[in-house]
């Protein structure tokens, strides 16, 4: 079976909620196309949208421009979803399962809340990968999100379980209010990194600019756990799972200690 | 144009019709004496239908600084609940703190046409009026809140006479466009400010001197004094704490006779027995309001599932901000002449306090006999939303059904209740009384909660269901103002209700002494405080009904 492929006729005018999407995998291909959604304050059907071709519904591509398009992915289950381009904003936001794959940018709150699968943005993304929305709690809670170009600022804000990786670099306030989990990144990253960590690891292949006067300077040390946690992401199509970019030896700062204090920023020494 | 409602089942306990087969004539939005001869233009045969007047919610948080606060702080709960417009709609959202449209339409479309904002703060009053402005087809009214204001507790202190007092209220219901006045944690609103954590009924204010009791005692008397047909309503001391049914017992004696209206009163109902020391004060709480005709309660029924706790109770809000769910809350001064605290909350059944709350609350509602003195609440959104209202009534009618919720709660809270043993069932004549007639009487509303000529045609239809929360939650038709605004639950037409309020006369020399406060202290003008009609009236949509005192003065 192919790919249910959703190619847009012209690009929408106002923002589009497209979360209604995916529920792909519980229908059939004409039912895909008769699902609704909102485009600023009129509703629409998918096939007005898109024109739609092949079968596998639990196989979505969806091609030409969807930058307006919010909320792609948004609580999918076991959906493979394959972006051929930029997309808006809350890509794979609270997603359980499954695949989102964007081959070019994403927006603001890209992965937000997510609880499992795998999202990964070819390019860059904006402010708050992985967060939480706001007001609410606790961010990002299961699943790997990789971006390969940037990410904006608050990277990880709030981040309960789960990894985010950046090959590129990361904005200012990157991990902040981390409760658990990991957020690495080999570019650069801006300022306060770390700011308000409770538990968790701010993994750095380059040092910061400052390191956050709450932190404490533990020293550098070989750390056995590294080389486990780089074996785990091996299987990734992604600069991470080259043996050549993996290290144990790291320079550690515990912090915040004005927050819970419990967490570390690790940055590659020598 | 003339509307015949025809052959209906009405309940109008105002008039002590209970279930008779009758024939409603509309007129001009007013319920008419059947004229003789005249042609009907439209005829409605609700044969087989129960006829009730539209209902009457006395307490409910719906506009004012706090539901906003709380709007703000829970975005969730906007998210997870959206309401999309349609052509006829706007477009809202919000489920323990819904946005003003959709505040209007969910009430409307469960039969209810009036409903009252309880906890005004005198000067956020505009900003209540305006919200409620925004709610479409209600009528509504606020309660303004005296009691930890500086200006009164100031007079308390420095002995004022009870007649400068009456002014002070008078004016403040004037200024405000209130119907009636409301006191929070007597004093301790402020006291908590003078870092004072607990303010029992005899215990004095740090820095005015003044007790609870004294300022209770006060205010109802000008209430009554002045005529204003709402008795004082009364939020009273040590909200939530084990063992407060003493301080409430104390305030129910320690009236003396007068008028006087506790609110959420199951939030004020808690022994300190048995092993969790925690324990219903229920059957004594009823007991007193029993004996004491001056004294009428509205419940504030706990409901299980997620909702926002907000209160004026900045003292008893921070106490309890621990068990915020989810973590966050607010308590704030506001103006440095009042204050409010909002903390989110979520009552699971398996929790024994939470499953005790609940059974305490139903007891309540089930030992107070008289119907005419005991008012359906949740508190809004304090126990529950104003959604679970239909849950609530089959609570209340069906025993079967409350005791198989009953038997799902936590064990020892079961333990703890005598629930299981009440075999009373409300009829639907006494939960008329309870929405309808008795809510109109106590707020002072002579036109409204009954089905007499003269009287507003704000109606409500069911169609009888076994499962009497299906009926009342989609109610057949309902008119307001004689206009068919809900259909089979849903809303076909949007109207705007009037703001209630009444108007007492005062002494105008109060304002001089007025002024120069408001001139010192405040943050406004007192002009500027002063609410006109005009405001309220805005484009034309809104507008201001008074509604006369009986002065005693
Ligand atoms: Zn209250
Ligand atoms: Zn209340």
């Amino acid at each position: 079976m192919s790919a249910l492929t959703l190619t847009l006729k012209s690009a929408p005018r106002q923002r589009v909620d497209l979360s209604p999407l995916s529920a792909a995998p519980e229908l059939t291909p004409a039912e895909v196309a008769a699902l609704q959604v909102w485009a600023g304050k009129r509703r629409y059907r998918i096939d007005e949208l898109f024109e739609i071709e092949g079968e596998d519904t639990r196989n979505l591509v969806l091609r030409g421009d969807c930058r307006k398009f919010d909320y792609v992915g948004r609580d999918a289950r076991d959906l493979s979803l394959t972006v051929a381009g930029s997309v808006g904003a809350y890509a794979g936001m609270g997603m359980r399962s499954g695949t989102l794959h964007v081959q070019g940018d994403a927006d603001i709150f890209a992965a937000c809340e997510l609880r499992g699968g795998l999202v990964r943005i070819d390019g860059s993304a904006g402010d708050f990968v992985g967060a939480a929305l706001p007001g609410d709690k606790r961010g990002m809670r299961g699943g790997i999100v990789l971006v390969k170009g940037d990410v904006g600022a608050r990277c990880g804000d709030q981040l309960r379980r789960g990894i985010v990786l950046v090959e590129g670099d990361a904005g200012d306030w990157c991990g902040s209010r981390l409760i658990a989990g990991t957020v690495a990144v080999m570019g650069r990253v801006g300022k306060h990194p770390g700011y308000g960590l409770r538990r968790g690891t701010l993994l750095l292949w380059q040092r910061p600019e400052s390191i956050p006067p709450t932190y404490g300077d533990c020293g550098v040390h070989t750390l056995g756990f590294l080389p486990l946690w780089f074996a785990g992401l091996r299987r990734l199509d992604s600069r991470f799972a080259d043996p050549a970019n993996a290290f144990d030896r790291v320079h550690r700062y515990g912090g915040d200690l004005a927050a819970v204090g419990r967490g570390e920023i690790l940055i590659r020494a020598g | 144009m003339l509307i015949k409602l025809k052959g209906g089942t009405v309940y109008d306990p105002a008039h002590g019709i209970d279930g008779q087969v009758r024939d409603l004539y509309v007129q001009d939005g007013r319920i008419v004496e059947p004229p003789p001869g005249a042609r009907v233009d439209r005829e409605y045969d609700l044969s087989g239908k129960i006829v009730m007047a539209g209902a009457i919610d006395m307490h409910t948080h719906i506009g004012g600084g706090k539901v906003n606060i709380a709007r703000v702080m829970l975005p969730e709960d906007h998210r997870a609940d959206p309401q999309y417009h349609t052509e006829r709609l706007r477009s809202g959202c919000g489920h323990a703190a819904p946005s003003t449209w959709t505040t209007g339409y969910r009430y409307a479309e469960m039969g209810f046409t009036t409903a009252f904002e309880p906890a005004v703060l005198p000067v956020n009053a505009r900003q209540a009026h305006m919200e409620m402005g925004d709610i479409p087809i209600l009528d509504k009214g606020g309660y303004a809140m005296l009691g930890s204001d500086d200006f009164l507790l100031r007079m308390l202190r420095d002995g004022a006479d009870q007649k400068a007092v009456n002014d002070y209220v008078a004016w403040t219901l004037n200024a405000t466009q209130c119907i009636g006045i409301k006191v929070v944690n007597p004093g301790g609103i402020s006291a908590f400010k003078f870092n004072q954590r607990a303010l029992d009924l005899d215990e004095r204010h740090e820095y005015y001197g003044v007790t609870p009791r004294q300022i209770l005692k006060t205010l109802a008397t000008a209430v009554h004094e002045l005529g204003v047909p709402h008795p004082l309503h009364v939020h009273g001391c040590n909200l939530g704490v084990p063992g407060n049914v003493e301080t409430t017992l104390k305030t129910i004696t320690g009236i003396e006779g007068l008028p006087l209206h506790l609110t959420h009163i199951q939030f004020h109902s808690y022994g300190t027995e048995g092993d969790f020391k925690f324990s219903s004060g229920a059957a004594r709480i009823a007991e007193a309001v029993n004996a004491n005709p001056n004294v009428t309660v509205d419940v504030g029924q706990v409901l299980f599932g997620q909702t926002v706790t907000a209160s004026g109770d900045n003292m008893r809000q921070h106490a309890n901000a621990g068990h915020a769910h989810p973590k966050k809350w607010v308590c704030m001064d506001i103006e440095c002449d009042a204050g409010c605290g909002v903390v989110p909350f979520k009552y699971r059944d398996r929790n024994f306090v939470n499953a005790l709350q609940w059974a305490i609350g139903l007891e309540i509602f089930l030992l107070v006999d008289d119907p005419w003195r005991v008012f359906l609440t949740t508190d809004h959104p304090n126990g529950a939303p104003f959604t679970s209202y239909p849950h609530l009534i089959r609570l209340l009618m069906d025993r079967t059904f409350r005791n198989e919720q009953l038997s799902r709660l936590h064990p020892e809270a079961q333990k703890m209740t005598t629930l299981a043993s009440i075999e009373r069932e409300y009829s639907l004549y006494e939960i008329a009384i309870m929405t309808r007639a008795g809510a109109a009487r106590l707020v002072g509303l002579e036109d409204r909660g009954h089905l007499g000529p003269g009287a507003a045609a704000d109606i409500t239809v069911y169609t009888p269901d076994d499962d009497v929360e299906r009926m009342f939650a989609k109610p057949t038709y309902v008119f307001k103002d004689g206009e068919l605004v809900v259909k089979d639950g849903e809303i076909v037409h949007v109207t705007w209700g009037t703001t209630h309020t009444v108007k007492p006369d005062y002494d105008r020399a109060i304002e001089r002494s007025l002024t120069d406060y408001f001139d010192r202290y405040l943050t406004m003008k007192l002009d500027n405080f002063i609410i006109s009609d005009e405001e309220i009236a805005e484009d034309g949509r809104g507008s201001v009904t008074v509604h006369p005192c009986g002065g005693r003065g």
